[in-house]
């Protein structure tokens, strides 16, 4: 099986437009969560979110995107899409090479243009130019035609572990040699849908969120897109490689729609099963960046499967404490960090942490620092009880 | 190689249970519904709050639960439970973002089917679900297929589901995708004109590397991008050419994913121009409607064909006499983008 690096990657979040400004703003510890801004819904001014600061016109004249019906999930993943294959020098034949895979995930697609598919799913007159944008598929599609991509092109919805199922599939399918490099990834935005739909579960906090924390009371949304390039052993010689790709793990766990299970079962077998491709044993991780939502019951429930895989869990943290819960992007912002943390060996905090939970009495690190690591784990899971975790080593 | 051991398909036809397809049922306002079963396996209560996709993904899944369960539930859906998106999205903006039930957002994940399914099963393994679009399915078999080629006693459930929604209906037919007038299934195919009708359906299979009491297996999975219908036609003569020097063997029966849209026929028409007078072609849009996982369906119709050495008469495009049918090539194209072509042969011998 050929071994798989990490070439290159693009992020957009709460904390920065480009991997540099989000690797400055996770080494100042600078949150990027504030009031909702200027965003049509009832919670505007109020509900605490991670947005992007740049607005979608902006994103749209950036990015040369001219034509109709482009939507900000789009244009988010479009944004880190292009900075990811830059930085990998991915040129124009390459993208399109049979052998180039693309693999996007998004829970909320086009979705996130809530009223206008109010409209356009109940009128019967005119349609808006959103029509073909509203699926999932439409954003890896938009990217794959404006690239003339050739090779492989999918998508993945596994609710908030979308991404890191991106990059799973990615990485197989450069193992079982569908492709000799994949561009994997996800992006999701902000939409009214999805904030009435985790406000409806009263699982949304009313204040910044402070994952892993006694008092915490629920997450806070965000958006953002990352995306890395993953390419097998022979492409790499002479490249710039960021970290190698060792271990994936996919479990579910099987308990309930929206919850995890009390003994965080599907964490625990994500964990165990990406130690198991990666062939390492639990102490020789060094580094866990945690899926860590700051609701009751992830923060709990990943603790405990922590605690029982690893005994006493390596250091980790948190890094929605600075985006929000990206969702469908969530695993590969968070992968893109996991990679930071190995190529800089540095440890990013979680940020609004002050007292452990009780029951567990883990705590995260919270302050940034120089830290030596050779693996690190990259932890998402997702609605439905779709867990993964990813595990990648130092180049 | 990937080895069928089972299926099951709700459709618009009689396909679930003991098969009928020989009397084509009649769509209904332009529109091919699921003929849905009961679903005994799912207890009442819980089959109150199911969505349609959900329901038919689950109770499809369900009569195919093999001893010891599943070792992986590989998902394709284009839009998943899309009735209860538009149920929540209606009360957003009917209750102005007050006090909604989270019900319908729950379930309008399109991994819901998916997780459902490892739920009722009580299934802790791989389970993901692929969303692209008209080649969701294409990428679920894919999936499904690497893990085979690593664990080849194994078995994976690999499917696919989707719904007739007021979202996928409306939006695609403010899109010009469905016929504007009144149209039959029967007629389908007849004349020019402009869009098909809506289809809605699952197909599930329980699929291993293990050759032995195999109903079918699937030799070649491939898909590709873009406008140009000479790149569904490169793909098509590709999967020809491969079977030919592999296993000389040659395509019986081509069938062909062509749905009555004027604007879709030069693709069908560039790769049935590869194929000798000896070839079958057969066509299945007119009993399902168009649906984005239509190949599920169709692999589940080869599978069929394989197992019966029938052709039901209203699908015959081009009748041959060359039997029996061993290889059937399935080629679609969805909106004129995404190509796919998925082999499926015969087991005996």
């Amino acid at each position: 099986m050929p071994r798989i690096f990490v070439t290159g990657m693009g992020i957009i979040s709460a904390i920065g437009n480009s991997v540099s400004e989000n690797r400055t703003a996770l080494s100042e510890e600078k949150c990027g969560i504030g009031p909702l801004g200027a965003f049509p819904s009832a919670y505007a001014g109020k509900l605490p979110c991670g947005e992007v600061r740049l607005s979608s016109d902006f994103l749209r004249s950036k990015l040369n995107v001219s034509e109709s019906g482009v939507t900000r999930t789009t244009l988010l993943a479009l944004h880190a899409f292009n900075e990811c294959v830059d930085n990998a020098d991915l040129n124009p034949d390459l993208l399109s090479a049979p052998d180039t895979a693309f693999v996007n995930a998004t829970t909320v697609g086009g979705m996130c243009l809530t009223d206008e598919l109010y409209h356009d799913a109940n009128s019967t007159d005119e349609g808006s130019p959103y029509l073909p944008s509203y699926d999932c598929g439409s954003i890896a599609l938009m990217i794959g035609q404006r690239y003339k991509m050739k090779g492989i092109i999918n998508t993945i919805n596994t609710a908030c572990s979308s991404s890191a199922n991106a990059i799973m599939y990615g990485a197989r399918l450069i193992r079982h040699g569908y492709a000799k490099r994949a561009i994997v990834g996800g992006t999701d935005s902000l939409a009214k849908y999805t904030i009435n739909g985790f406000n409806a579960l009263h699982i949304l906090s009313r204040q910044i969120c402070a994952p892993f924390d006694k008092n915490r009371n629920g997450l806070n949304l965000g958006e953002g897109s990352a995306f890395l390039v993953l390419e097998e052993e022979s492409e790499v010689s002479g490249k710039h490689v960021y970290a190698e790709l060792v271990g994936y793990g996919n479990a579910n766990d099987a308990f309930h729609p929206s919850s995890i299970s009390d003994a965080g079962e599907g964490p625990f077998l994500a964990m165990s099963k990406a130690l198991h491709t990666a062939n390492l044993e639990p102490g020789q991780i060094n580094y866990i960046n945690a899926h860590g939502t700051g609701t009751e019951n992830n923060d709990e429930t990943e603790s405990r499967a922590m605690i029982r895989l690893f005994n006493a869990p390596p250091p980790f943290s948190s890094t929605k404490s600075f985006t929000g819960h990206t969702l469908g992007a969530a695993g590969a912002v968070e992968a893109a960090y996991t990679v930071m943390n190995l190529k800089y060996q540095e440890a990013y905090p979680s940020l609004h942490f002050t007292e452990p939970i009780e029951s567990t009495g883990l705590k995260p690190v919270t302050t940034y620092s120089k830290m030596k690591m050779s693996y690190a784990m990259s932890n998402a899971f997702g609605f439905g009880g779709n867990c993964t975790s990813l595990i990648f080593s130092k180049a | 190689m990937m080895y069928i051991h089972q299926s099951a398909c709700i459709s618009a036809q009689h396909s679930f249970g003991s098969a009928d397809l020989n009397k084509l049922v009649p769509s209904n306002q332009n529109k091919m519904l699921a003929i849905e079963p009961s679903y005994p396996q799912i207890p009442p209560a819980m089959l109150r709050r199911m969505g349609k996709a959900v329901r038919m993904g689950t109770g499809a899944a369900l009569t195919l639960l093999p001893e010891g369960g599943w070792d992986g539930i590989v998902i394709g859906t284009a839009n998943g439970g899309m009735e209860d998106c538009i149920k929540f999205l209606n009360q957003i903006v009917e209750y102005k973002e007050g006090l909604l039930t989270p019900g319908n957002f729950v379930q309008s994940t399109a991994n819901a089917i998916a997780s459902q399914i490892g739920l009722q099963t009580a299934n802790r393994k791989y389970n993901v679900t692929h969303v692209h679009r008209g080649l969701a399915f294409e990428n679920a078999l894919l999936d499904t297929d690497m893990f085979i080629s690593e664990n080849p006693s194994k078995t994976y459930l690999v499917g696919s589901v989707d719904e007739i929604s007021s979202f996928n209906y409306n939006i695609d037919f403010l899109d010009g995708w469905f016929r504007k007038s009144p149209a039959s299934n029967a007629q389908l195919y007849i004349g020019s004109e402009e869009g098909t009708l809506a289809g809605e359906g699952a197909s599930m299979f329980n699929v291993s590397g293990l050759r032995q009491n195999a109903l079918a297996s699937i030799q070649r999975i491939g898909t590709i991008h873009g406008e140009d219908p000479e790149l569904g036609k490169k793909l098509f003569e590709s999967v020809i050419s491969e079977l030919s020097v592999s296993a000389d063997e040659t395509i019986d029966l081509m069938l062909s994913g062509e749905n009555g849209d004027s604007r879709l026929s030069r693709y069908y028409e560039a790769c049935e121009s590869l194929l000798p007078d000896s070839v079958t072609i057969a066509r299945f849009k007119h009993m399902f409607g168009e649906i984005p996982t239509a190949t599920g369906i169709a692999v589940w119709l080869a599978t069929q064909i394989i197992s019966s050495g029938e052709i039901p008469v209203h699908m015959i495009k081009k009748q041959t006499s060359k039997k029996p049918i061993r290889n059937i090539l399935i080629y679609n194209n969805h909106k004129g983008v995404q190509h796919s072509c998925i082999l499926v042969s015969a087991v005996s011998g």
